[in-house]
């Protein structure tokens, strides 16, 4: 038997939840994808909590929440321990989507599931790996070759392979065959006939739109809406395909002459860009080319603006303008506070260019027809004010002061035992006339007041026993206990003030001046939180930009792909289905859709064993040159070597024959061609070759049908005995080799 | 071109496959036009294409007479600098290469500029002038880029590459064949400094490390001393009032030294009104690709709050009409070695003023007045050709960024490579570093190896060939003895043994079956077709079509005859050598028939031609066998009696033994028998 291959999905099967799924490998067990909504919901992570301790490595495919998002928090909470894997892209935008996350929710919630640290904490187990680059594990995972591919969604978005003796483990989720502007199509095609592909569904049932036509109405209709006077928004993640929207937006507006303002607004817009900028290497050729030749960074932007905070868009000059916000699911974050201000407005639009998750505002919003108008929460933190500081300064000092009430009382326990031990020596009385001193109860200190006693006087017979000085406790006191001066105190707040100054500073990735500030401000605040229910009068809109092949795609690039064994997961029941039974015709006949949790082996029915070959053997041995391959016919023998392997020597005498094999591929357009080269009169009629006035060449049963069946493709050449049946059949016979 | 004595060795390349051969064809045991060539199982590379900048015209480049550009595969280009990338163009445009050529991206970003820049800057003769604009903008389109640690296979060639240090984008590269592997350093520096990695170390130990060793057995100083030297001095300068000269090359060790000035102004605030000018339109065009290519440089600036390529304290100067020279300031010019332009412009100004300093950060150039000037002559010669006295101080603090002695036995120590080629370095230098770590590895079998230009080194080694085979062959793994046949198919050095059926399972190729139906013009009884066939081969089998009903005889159990209509036979089969004779010799029997039997027989009629067969039968073994033997004659129960010179045999006809006292005399009878009753007997299934 082969490499032993089990698939579990954790979450994201039938549906479209968060993507994770655990894939063993000879018992090393690989975490692909560690994502999470943006409702943060703990529950989607319960099948992985079970299985995180045995993690023995994580590799993230892409830099949104859906495929990282619980990292921080299955790292902290859930045992999550092992080395992660990701492009360098994935990695910096990675920590950039969860700062953008953190930083919506902590505004509209108190949030507590991770935090800045854990972020960090979490991303520092990185390891950054380039597109084809093979990394080899070592102990547990001896053996086993990880590599990131283009899978073309996202930048530095990854189709993993995972190799272990030759066999192909390709993990293929999200990916887009499409050259788009900033990114290159993925490389998936290319892999052939991999023991096993685990791929989603999700877009199995969408078909998309000739992308110019799709380019053109995005472009007309915002400069319709702006000629009319209204805003645009566009929610947006944080990282992802905006960087697409914006160098469609960058080249609209330089195409068209506008000059309405274009603002970028999350958390970490600056710090995006500015990581953005030294990834052209990740970026497609047509950039890296054009840098070469004008050394003009293409997201050295000239009409979108960075923002970090609402403010600064709230003090942008009036007029209409273009708003790229997030996030996408408009559950938090700005985009969710600008659409409560412009919903209400007949010229404005919201323009989604992608699937709004699943119960978010923006997939409601999607709905056809469109609600008229939602309810929503709109949170927000406000700093304390007036009587509620007052209030709150009370109440931290109330608690202040309980806390050192607690810590004196426990000193004031301590102090009446010690006082006690005093009470205890009082009794103690030495009786000069009597000889005999019970030992147990004064005979240490007594001796030792003896001593001291006759050096240098005697005591007066009549005396007691000399007391220790005790100096009573003058403390002020009222009917809470003693009274404590807060100003003692004063100096712990400012040691809490350096120490949130340090933690700010240590932050790996780069922080926008203003999240810092948010992080760094310790003023009292609170969320507000107030249920109004917004009328819907603006537009919306749906495009798709989200940079995912279309299910026609899919199914072109699986029958090329042609793996032994198929994996679906994430996409909606019927498109899981669909799928499921388009590949079982047409593509393997090994097709898994597996459940929550239900393990599916795929361990390759491959039989395999490993033989020299000899030099006798291979100098007999005449290859065939067909493309990348060449190829052979051998007769041999096993010989044994000193080593483990055997060795494969020629036979003795003659070699028994064999029945002939053709090796080659045929395309009926390709030989009527070559048949018209060579003078032969050749028409296609009803779906096959006529070849001179009598000759018919046809190929028979499903070429696509590659999976089941003996694969040989079928050819049948026919007609009556004449010159021209012979010469055809030998055009015919030199398209292949005989072996 | 200067004729080499050494010339590749053709005949031992064809005879052995397992025999590595590496010559430089440039940078053996020189400085300069760094190129090597490898060639090893058929597959070729070129290491570098540089240009010798003491050279002009064609003697400037590698020996590529040595070579025949054709045949390459590929071609590996380490960084931008001249004396690595500079004979590109030529060799791209002008030569038969038609491989592929890879470099970073970084590399190929500066590349063009710096080529351009130094086409319009070479004031040569047309005849000496190897490519110009067009070349370069050509030879842009050919080159592929590749990124650190990225694996590309060309041709079954894998190959791979790591940061190097040395300049943004250098990359040593490590190349596999057949398992084999090469490690071709090209220029690097095992020291991390201000923007760049230190050079990585593989993973993996190469079977051949190709190394360069220009400081041969030198040491440097710690990167931090002599940053503080050339701190130290630049602040002592100014501070007394004076103007500091920096002369460097445009790119590579300027960028570094801009970094160590600005950080250190940022740290003296005292500083801020002093200027630090960089003087070079080269440098300014290229700061873009430094802000961008940040991705290849090291954590420091991966990290930082802000890109330190957007320097605060540092302007650009174009000429020196704009340099208002009205007290201290920093400036660093090219050209390095001081030969011409703006650093020579300033050299001049400010060579007799002792406050002054000239500080020469890197490899001087024999020849130039930079040169000149480390010796403290008196008197210096100006542009205008007066004479003038040097009374500035000189200072030389290298910053070179290759790799020296101490750091060249680590890094071998850690690798540990079987053989070691050193290139790029002077003969002498390269003499010493050779003891040193012949020294160093004596304890092991190293190979040491110093070639000159042109003078291969051959190296073999033992690849065994493995294969997998897989598939249905590989349900049981076979015992000694046993026989294994079935494809074997290859792809790039990758051997995998497999039967037909699974070709297409394990591979981008099929199988195709041919199926073949041709039909031939017959009106007489199928049945006389059957008889007749019946003569020629053993199995001829009859049945009905179910389909069709129609009668049908299958031959030799590879060919269908159908009769399927009143005037016309039909043939089936599937193609292969075999089944193609037989149905030619249906479809000849057939013709042969309708050519002497015109008319319809009768069934009887065939039974009485068969009985006629077999007389005719007998009377051909009977001619047949006078003919060989002369007397033979019918004995009894059918025997026949042959005597040759009193040796007499008896044959029995139907079991084909022969009876003889003479062995030999018997054997040749019995041989003649079974050859007659072959051509004369249907063929069987199973020819021998």
């Amino acid at each position: 038997m082969g490499t032993s291959v089990q698939v579990t999905p954790l979450c994201g099967v039938y549906n479209e939840n968060p993507l994770s799924y655990l894939v063993s490998i000879d018992g090393f067990n690989f975490l692909v994808d560690c994502g999470w909504n943006d409702h943060f919901d703990p529950s989607h992570l319960q099948p992985l909590a079970r299985v995180a301790s045995t993690i023995d490595a994580v590799l993230l495919s892409h830099a949104d929440t859906l495929h990282l998002g619980a990292l921080p928090y299955a790292m902290k909470r859930l045992g999550l321990s092992a080395p992660v894997y990701s492009t360098e892209p994935v990695y910096r935008l990675g920590l950039l989507t969860m700062y953008d996350q953190y930083l919506s929710r902590k505004q509209v919630s108190e949030f507590d599931l991770f935090t800045l640290d854990d972020i960090d904490s979490a991303f520092q187990s990185v390891t950054r790996l380039t597109y084809s680059q093979n990394h080899h594990f070592s102990g547990k995972g001896e053996g086993i070759v990880i590599a990131p591919h283009v899978a073309g969604h996202l930048l530095g978005g990854t189709i993993w392979k995972i190799t272990k003796d030759g066999e192909d483990v390709i993990y293929a989720v999200d990916f887009n065959h499409r050259k788009e502007r900033h990114l290159n199509g993925t490389v998936l095609g290319s892999f052939v006939r991999p023991a096993v592909l685990i791929t989603d569904a999700y877009n199995a049932l969408n078909n998309q739109p000739y992308r110019r036509q799709n380019d053109k109405e995005f472009g007309d209709i915002l400069k319709k809406t702006l000629r009319a006077g209204g805003n645009v928004l566009l929610p947006v993640d944080t990282v992802g395909r905006v960087l697409e929207l914006i160098l469609m937006l960058e080249l609209y507006w330089a195409d068209e002459n506008l000059n309405y303002p274009i603002y970028f607004l999350t958390y970490v817009a600056s710090s995006t860009i500015d990581y953005v900028k030294s990834f052209l290497e990740w970026m497609s050729d047509t950039i890296a080319k054009s840098f070469e030749k004008t050394r003009e960074n293409i997201f050295l932007l000239k009409y979108v603006t960075l923002l970090i905070n609402k403010t600064e868009l709230d003090n942008a000059p009036d007029g209409p303008k273009v708003v790229l916000a997030s996030m996408a699911s408009l559950e938090a974050g700005f985009s969710h506070d600008i659409f409560v201000e412009w919903a209400n407005d007949v010229k404005n639009l919201v323009l989604f260019t992608e699937r709004g998750q699943f119960a978010t505002l923006a997939r409601m919003l999607q709905a056809d027809p469109p609600p008229k108008a939602v309810k929503v929460v709109v949170s927000k933190r406000v700093p304390l004010v007036g009587e509620e500081l007052i209030a709150y300064e009370e109440e931290q000092n109330r608690i202040k002061k309980e806390a050192l009430k607690a810590s004196l009382m426990k000193e004031e326990e301590l102090k009446t035992s010690h006082g006690a031990d005093n009470d205890i020596s009082d009794p103690m009385v030495i009786d000069s006339g009597n000889n005999h001193v019970p030992p147990e109860v004064t005979g240490p200190r007594g001796g030792g007041y003896r001593d001291i006693f006759i050096d240098g006087f005697v005591p007066p017979s009549t005396s007691v026993a000399p007391i220790f000085p005790c100096y009573e406790n003058t403390s002020e006191w009222d009917d809470f206990g003693e009274v404590i001066n807060p100003d003692d105190y004063v100096i712990k707040d400012e040691d809490m003030d350096q120490t949130a100054m340090h933690g700010g500073s240590d932050i790996n990735g780069k922080l926008d001046e203003g999240a810092a500030s948010l992080i760094l401000d310790t003023k009292p605040s609170k969320v507000v939180s107030d249920e109004r229910t917004v009328q819907v009068r603006c537009s919306l809109v749906y495009m798709d930009f989200e940079g995912r092949s279309d299910g026609r795609s899919i199914k072109n690039i699986l029958s090329h792909v042609a793996p032994l064994k198929l994996v679906l997961v994430h996409g909606s029941a019927e498109a899981t289905e669909h799928l499921k039974q388009h590949c079982l015709k047409h593509v393997c006949p090994h097709v898994y859709a597996p459940q929550i949790e239900e393990t599916i082996d795929v361990t390759s029915d491959l039989c395999a064993y490993k033989v020299q070959l000899s030099e006798k053997l291979m100098s007999n041995v005449l290859f065939k040159k067909l493309g990348d391959y060449e190829i052979a016919w051998v007769d041999a023998v096993v010989g044994k070597t000193e080593n483990d392997p055997l060795s494969l020597l020629p036979v003795s005498g003659a070699a028994p024959p064999h029945k002939s094999v053709l090796v080659g591929d045929l395309k009926l357009a390709d030989i009527k061609q070559f048949l018209s080269s060579k003078g032969v009169q050749v028409e296609f009629a009803g779906g096959a070759l006529r070849c001179g006035e009598y000759v018919t060449l046809r190929k028979v049963g499903d070429a696509s049908q590659k999976g089941g069946g003996s694969g040989a493709q079928q050819i049948v050449i026919e007609g009556p005995l004449c010159e021209d049946y012979y010469k055809i059949r030998d055009y015919l016979y030199s398209q292949f080799y005989l072996l | 071109m200067m004729d080499c004595g050494v010339k590749r060795r053709e005949s031992v390349r064809e005879e052995d496959d397992e025999v590595m051969i590496v010559t430089p064809l440039g940078a053996g045991n020189e400085v300069g036009r760094s190129c090597v060539y490898m060639s090893y199982k058929g597959k070729s590379i070129l290491f570098d294409c540089g240009i010798h900048l003491g050279f002009s015209g064609m003697s400037a480049l590698p020996y590529f007479d040595e070579i025949d550009p054709s045949t390459l595969d590929v071609l590996l280009i380490t960084h931008f600098h001249l004396d690595h990338a500079a004979s590109l163009p030529y060799f791209l445009e002008k030569t038969t290469f038609r491989g592929r050529v890879f470099m970073t991206y970084a590399t190929k970003a500066i590349y063009k500029l710096l080529l351009s820049d130094f086409v319009k800057v070479s004031k040569v003769s047309v005849e000496d002038m190897l490519f110009d604009e067009q070349d370069i903008n050509r030879s842009m389109d050919k080159i592929e880029v590749i990124d650190f640690h990225q694996t590309v296979e060309v041709n079954g060639i894998r190959f791979w590459c790591y940061a190097a240090g040395h300049v943004l984008g250098a990359a040593m590269f490590m190349v596999d064949i057949a398992g084999v592997r090469v490690l071709y350093t090209g220029d690097y520096s095992r020291e991390e400094d201000r923007h760049l990695r230190a050079a990585e170390i593989p993973q993996f130990s190469p079977d051949v490390c190709i190394i360069e060793s220009t400081y041969g057995v030198q040491h440097h100083q710690p990167r931090h001393t002599r940053e503080k030297r050339f701190t130290d001095v630049i602040h002592s300068t100014i501070s007394q009032g004076g103007r500091v000269l920096i002369p460097a090359y445009a790119l590579g060790r300027a960028q570094e030294l801009l970094l160590i000035l600005d950080e250190y102004w940022a740290n003296h605030p005292e500083l801020h009104n002093i200027p630090i000018y960089y003087a070079s339109p080269l440098a300014k065009k290229c700061l873009t690709v430094y802000e961008t290519y940040t991705l290849s440089m090291n954590d420091r600036v991966q990290n930082a709050k802000s890109n330190p390529f957007s320097f605060k304290h540092i302007s650009a100067l174009s000429s020196i009409e704009v340099f208002k020279d009205v007290g201290p300031s920093v400036v660093m010019a090219s050209p390095g070695g001081l030969q011409s332009g703006l650093s020579r412009q300033l050299f001049d100004k400010w060579c007799s003023d002792k406050k002054n300093t000239c500080v020469l950060p890197g490899f001087v150039v024999e020849g130039t007045l930079a040169k000149t000037i480390m010796t403290e002559p008196k008197e210096v010669t100006l542009m205008n050709g007066l004479s003038a006295p040097l009374n500035m101080q000189v200072h030389y603090i290298s910053f070179s960024a290759h790799a020296d002695s101490a750091q060249t036995s680590a890094f071998l120590e850690e690798l540990n490579p079987p053989n070691i080629i050193l290139v790029h370095g002077e003969a002498n230098q390269m003499g010493r570093l050779k003891q040193k770590l012949t020294s160093q590895f004596a304890d092991r079998n190293t190979k040491i190896l110093t070639p000159k230009n042109c003078q291969s080194v051959e190296m073999h080694f033992n690849s065994q060939k493995m294969a997998k085979t897989i598939g249905r062959l590989a349900e049981k793994t076979p015992e000694v003895g046993e026989t294994v046949s079935g494809l074997l198919v290859k792809k790039g050095f990758t051997y995998q043994i497999m039967a037909p059926d699974d070709l297409h399972v394990f591979s981008q190729l099929s199988t195709t079956n041919i199926t073949q139906r041709i039909t031939v013009p017959y009106s007489g009884a199928f049945s006389f077709i059957q008889h007749r066939l019946k003569r020629i081969y053993e199995s001829v089998e009859q049945s009905v079509d179910e389909e069709s009903g129609v009668p049908e005889l299958q031959v030799h159990e590879c060919v269908t005859v159908k009769h399927e209509a009143e005037k016309h036979i039909s043939l089936h089969w599937t193609s292969d050598p075999i089944s193609d004779m037989v149905s030619d010799s249906i479809v000849a029997l057939i013709l042969n028939i309708n050519r002497d039997v015109p008319k319809i027989m009768a069934e009887s009629d065939v039974i009485k031609i068969e009985e006629e067969n077999k007389k005719k039968a007998e009377k051909v073994m009977h001619a047949l066998l006078v003919s060989l033997f002369g007397d033979v004659k019918a004995g009894e129960n059918g025997k026949l009696i042959i005597n040759i010179d009193g040796n007499v045999a008896v044959l029995n006809k139907e079991s084909g033994e022969v009876e003889s006292e003479n062995e030999g005399l018997k054997e040749r009878v019995r041989a003649a028998f079974q050859r007659i009753q072959s051509s004369v007997k249907p063929i069987p299934l199973s020819a021998p």
